[in-house]
């Protein structure tokens, strides 16, 4: 039975952080061993007056992760980092991780660099380099990275406007990291804006585009449903060298996945679809439905949609 | 489709977090969800294991933490409603009876919220809270309007300030427990090891509504030649869903929801056991298994309608 260890953020209520990644990942058979980097009452898009808990601080963090390589350092097939709140929370994850993966070379790290999203950070500065020494180390750490387009460009350390240009990041990157998929890209570079994009690429072959319909991102937490569900369908290729699955057809799957939660969600908050961020009492509605959705996971090999736009 | 939505009961579940392992919250959250529940998920401690291991590590939250997150922002900001809380382990005598005092108040300004309390205290003989919170817990249980108390054997005993040993026992600190704390309702006793069936290898799972009447019930459980870590967390939170998922259904009988949470804990823990015993070989004396495996019998917890474990025996107090 695979173990993972996800190191990331709790909320108390809501779908958010390893709130967002454990129940599906569960589902899925996981057993999800859950390093909570915050805990707060709920995320920050209920408004940052409505947010209150503690970050859990550096010393407990070592303390926590120490603890489990100690007496655990052989139980995970996988490692998920999402959401860390600062510098020294980011650093301490990498530098646990990388012991877990030294000690077992074969453990696949999915590492969700959440640094922004569209131009802004929404982390200090300062986490920058210490996500950009993780995803550049030459000792090959990280397996999968799922930057959306902004934070792939902080990685790259270049603006990126052009398909060419996307694909020469890839190229780059790959030098260090195996799988990237870019969850969201800027659809400016592609014909029709209607649509989200998102790129899949694994070293060494053409990256593949996907196109989702639009649905307004209001929803908090599809980016880490998004990364859990992620790892494990790219998990089931790269821990069986024989596998009949193909990296496409998986990451197809994913969004089909997604897509259907949305649906769900959505089938239960409509009418409240226009709520404010910040307005606490409405957001509260706004909430994915993880756990409605539990039979919607394990739907392993069906694509009712072929979301697959074009290469690069 | 919009039509057949139903909603999804909430429930706070305010216990203890550990990383690796389940037990505390991580034994009550995954069958809670898996089961239908919306599960707001309060942790009083983050330690990287339980403590049945040699070694663990961790921190306790803060009461000031707990208390914000509950009262400024569950219930201030937000103004969540739920049906049930859940109430756990708590690090110290301080966050039990503030956390208390919170509760109570939800459930006295709210009579569709259900309290859920489990007294923490030990097991098998030996305290492992502060001393202190057995008069803590006894004021609680004295003072606030609770649905469903879930002590073992250990912690009855403290609350009546009797011995449990026999069935004669078991009937008279029911009594006791009622006249003292005549606000709880429902008691379920999880684990009862009563000399009247000392030789039939069997415990006893025994429960008492002081709103039908005055019947003790029993099940008597064929033992698995181990022990395991959370099977009274998950006993707890198994109760919670079978006395309140109320789909479509009038509320049913503690001893109706209890042979249901009995059947699922049962069969856990039967695969639990089967599970490492496949791992670790035969064995003569018991094993301690400190890990269920919730995660392995989703089948099981999948079971809608759930199946019993048949009739209860009785007692009239």
């Amino acid at each position: 039975m695979p173990r993972l260890l996800a190191t990331q953020s709790h909320v108390v209520h809501g779908y958010v952080g390893n709130k967002a990644a454990t129940f599906p990942l569960q589902c899925l058979g996981w057993d999800v061993d859950c390093c909570n980097s915050v805990q707060f009452s709920n995320h920050t898009g209920y408004g940052l007056d409505k947010v209150f808990g503690t970050i859990t601080n550096e010393t407990d963090l070592k303390e926590l992760l120490s603890g489990l390589f100690d007496n655990f350092p052989q139980d995970y097939q996988a490692l998920l980092s999402g959401y860390l709140p600062n510098k020294n929370s980011v650093r301490c994850m990498g530098r646990f991780c990388a012991k877990f993966k030294e000690k077992n070379p074969e453990i696949i790290w999915l590492m969700d660099p959440v640094m922004g999203d569209e131009g802004q950070l929404y982390v200090s500065e300062d986490v920058i380099p210490e996500y950009r020494k993780l995803a550049l180390s030459p000792k090959q750490l990280v397996d999968i990275i799922t930057p959306n387009q902004f934070e792939l460009e902080i990685l790259y350390g270049e603006e990126i406007k052009t398909k060419d240009h996307l694909k020469k990041a890839l190229e780059i990157l790959h030098n260090t990291i195996p799988v990237i998929i870019v969850t969201s890209c800027d659809s400016k570079m592609f014909d029709d804006q209607d649509y989200i994009y998102c790129v899949a690429s694994m070293k060494n072959k053409t990256p593949i585009v996907y196109r989702v319909p639009f649905i307004d991102s209001y929803f908090t937490g599809v980016g880490d449903l998004f990364s859990a569900l992620l790892l494990d369908r790219v998990y089931k290729i790269l821990s069986n060298p024989i596998t009949t699955l193909k990296f496409e057809d998986q990451v197809n799957n994913v969004l089909n996945v997604i897509q259907k939660v949305l649906n769900l969600t959505r089938s239960y908050t409509s009418g409240k679809i226009n709520a404010k961020m910040g307005s606490a009492l409405e957001m509260k509605e706004m909430e994915l439905r993880i756990v409605e959705s539990r039979d919607i996971y394990e739907t392993i090999n069906v694509n009712e949609n072929d979301y697959i736009y074009t290469r690069l | 489709m919009t039509s057949t939505l139903h909603r999804t009961k909430k429930v706070l579940s305010i216990q203890s977090h550990v990383i690796h392992g389940y037990v505390g919250n991580k034994a009550a959250t995954f069958p809670l969800q898996y089961r239908g529940w919306d599960v707001d998920v309060l942790n009083t401690v983050q330690f990287s294991n339980h403590p049945g291991y040699a070694h663990f590590t961790g921190f306790k939250c803060s009461t000031e933490e707990l208390v914000e997150i509950v009262e400024k922002g569950l219930i201030g900001a937000l103004g969540i409603k739920y049906d049930a809380v859940l109430t756990g382990y708590f690090p110290n005598v301080q966050a039990l009876q503030k956390m208390a005092g919170i509760v109570g108040q939800m459930c006295d300004e709210d009579e569709n919220v259900q309290w859920v309390l489990d007294p923490v205290l030990g097991d098998n003989g030996r305290l492992y809270v502060d001393e202190k919170c057995v008069a803590v817990y006894r004021d609680i249980l004295q003072s606030s309007k609770i649905f469903l108390a879930t002590p073992n054997q250990f912690e009855m005993e403290l609350l009546v300030g009797m011995p449990v040993r026999t069935l004669e026992d078991t009937k008279r600190a029911f009594e006791l427990f009622h006249e003292r704390y005549p606000r709880v309702t429902r008691v379920v006793v999880t684990s009862l090891e009563l000399s009247e069936f000392s030789n039939d290898n069997v415990y006893v799972v025994a429960g008492f509504d002081s709103s039908l009447g005055d019947e003790v019930f029993f099940y008597k459980i064929p033992k698995i030649n181990a022990t395991f870590s959370g099977s009274g967390d998950l006993i707890t939170a198994m109760l919670t869903d079978s006395l309140l998922n109320d789909h479509g259904r009038t509320q049913q009988p503690l001893s109706t929801s209890l042979g249901q949470a009995l059947w699922l804990v049962t069969s856990i823990l039967q695969k639990t056991y089967d599970l490492n015993v496949a791992n670790q070989g035969p064995h003569d004396s018991a094993i301690s298994i400190k890990d269920l495996k919730l995660i392995q019998s989703r089948d099981i917890l999948k079971q809608d309608p759930v199946p019993s474990m048949g009739k209860p025996d009785t007692i009239n107090i």
